[in-house]
């Protein structure tokens, strides 16, 4: 795992490097804003560690500079104040965690443990419910063919396949998959129903999307065993 | 609306056998007939579902290239015996539900015997190539290989043909194979996302009437 420490002060910046590289991380240093915001965009970390207090560009800035560029990487923000004012204002920028100095460097070590961990256990890549094998990161739902699916079908179908145990209401869906800004109709949870039943047809599945709007929507496997006994 | 064409027919050859008059009557019959379903539908659902309807004969180069690899010996005999499609038609519509509607009418042709037909729409081939294949006989004549499919896997098809024969092909052939495998798998979800819409606002036409 590769860390960013950025810090103005060298003896701490030199000294949170040799623990960290005795912990088994790889380091780089940097010792203000600028520097820090020059390598994060040079190379990839799997997290950083800004000082707020820093010449050039500060550690708010450099870390708000960061977010609007688009990285995500997790950030630890350092700081000799405690204020809560710094804190708030820490965690809107864009920081995952905020740990004022002094403090216990085994407190640092479990700080960066946990932020790393966040984004290393993001989840599986690949989803399997039935005969129907969903991957992730190529948005590919196979079974005995295969099809892409869109980004709105992708998470719609990887919420079912997650809670195929329960049914889940239109309202829980919609927030999930559409978002709570209410812009979407009560039309398109229909139509994307409608969506995914066509692809599960298509690659020759036997996963059903079964329920209704009262009772809540659930994907059900039926192998052709024989004929459906709740059609008969 | 497009009508059928037929390109120039072929120099006759050896590898023809005498045929190739039989074959070009057998190729306009069966575009006929294909022209009649088409006119059939347009005047009871008031719209033709082909997009375009090609017919071709396999020029006599194409026709002994393919014995050749396929381990055919390169007469008339074995060519007409193993290759399916010297004579061959390709229809295309723009709807996926379409493209089954097409196909049971060139079943219920008068005269129409199917040799065999496979569904490479619901058993898609590994590089991603879908169609609807039939090989027919109309009134006991030559048979012919007719495709059918939509317009999105007309466009994969083109691409991956001209793929396919280039020999001097520049890049990576994996990474060409596998991209190509996504586009083909995202076009057949669009088809599928299209026909939904399409059926969609054909229950909302019906519940108004």
């Amino acid at each position: 795992m590769r860390l960013l420490v950025a810090d103005d002060t060298r003896d701490l910046n030199r000294a949170l490097t040799a623990l960290l590289e005795r912990s088994g991380y790889e380091v780089v240093s940097a010792f203000d804003g600028q520097e820090a915001v020059d390598r994060v965009l040079g190379e990839s970390f799997d997290g950083i560690i800004l000082d707020i207090m820093m010449p050039r560009k500060d550690g708010l800035s450099a870390l708000r500079e960061l977010r609007e560029r688009g990285i995500e990487t997790p950030v630890l923000l350092l700081t000799a104040k405690s204020q809560v004012d710094d804190r708030v204002r820490g965690l809107d920028a864009g920081a995952d965690d905020y740990l004022p100095k002094p403090f216990a460097l085994k407190e640092l070590l479990a700080r960066v443990r946990a932020m790393t961990k966040r984004r290393a256990d993001s989840g599986p890549s690949e989803l399997r419910f039935g005969d129907i094998r969903l991957d992730l990161g190529s948005s590919e739902l196979s079974a005995e063919n295969s099809v892409r699916l869109s980004v709105k079908e992708l998470e719609l179908l990887r919420l079912l396949m997650m809670n195929a145990d329960r049914p889940l209401g239109p309202a829980f869906i919609l927030g999930q998959v559409w978002g709570e800004d209410g812009q979407t109709g009560p039309d398109v949870l229909e139509l994307y129903l409608s969506y995914l039943r066509s692809k599960l047809d298509s690659v020759a599945s036997d996963v059903r999307i079964e329920g209704s709007d009262e009772e809540g929507w659930c994907l059900r496997s039926r192998p052709a065993l024989g004929p459906d006994p709740d059609k008969a | 609306m497009t009508e059928a064409t037929m390109p120039e027919p072929p120099a006759d050859d050896a590898i023809f056998g005498g045929r190739l008059p039989a074959l070009r009557d057998a190729l306009a019959q069966l575009l006929a007939s294909i022209e009649s379903i088409r006119h059939e539908l347009r005047e009871t659902r008031g719209e033709d579902p082909v997009e375009h309807c090609l017919g071709r004969i396999k020029t006599a180069g194409s026709l002994r290239e393919k014995c050749l690899r396929k381990g055919v010996e390169p007469t008339a005999e074995a060519a007409f015996r193993h290759i399916t499609d010297i004579v061959g038609v390709r229809v295309v519509c723009a709807f996926l539900d379409d493209v089954y509607l097409v196909r049971d009418r060139i079943a219920a042709l008068p005269g129409m015997v199917i040799e065999e037909e496979t569904d490479y729409i619901r058993h898609v081939k590994p590089n991603g190539y879908r169609s609807y294949h039939m090989v027919v006989s109309l009134d006991g004549g030559p048979r012919a290989e007719v495709q059918l499919r939509t317009i999105s896997m007309d466009t994969w098809a083109a691409l991956e043909h001209q793929i396919k024969y280039k020999r001097d092909l520049k890049g990576d052939l994996e990474l060409i194979t596998s991209e190509l495998k996504r586009c083909a798998d995202e076009l057949a979800s669009t088809d599928l996302s299209m026909q939904t819409i399409r059926n969609m606002i054909s229950a909302g036409e019906e519940a108004q009437q």
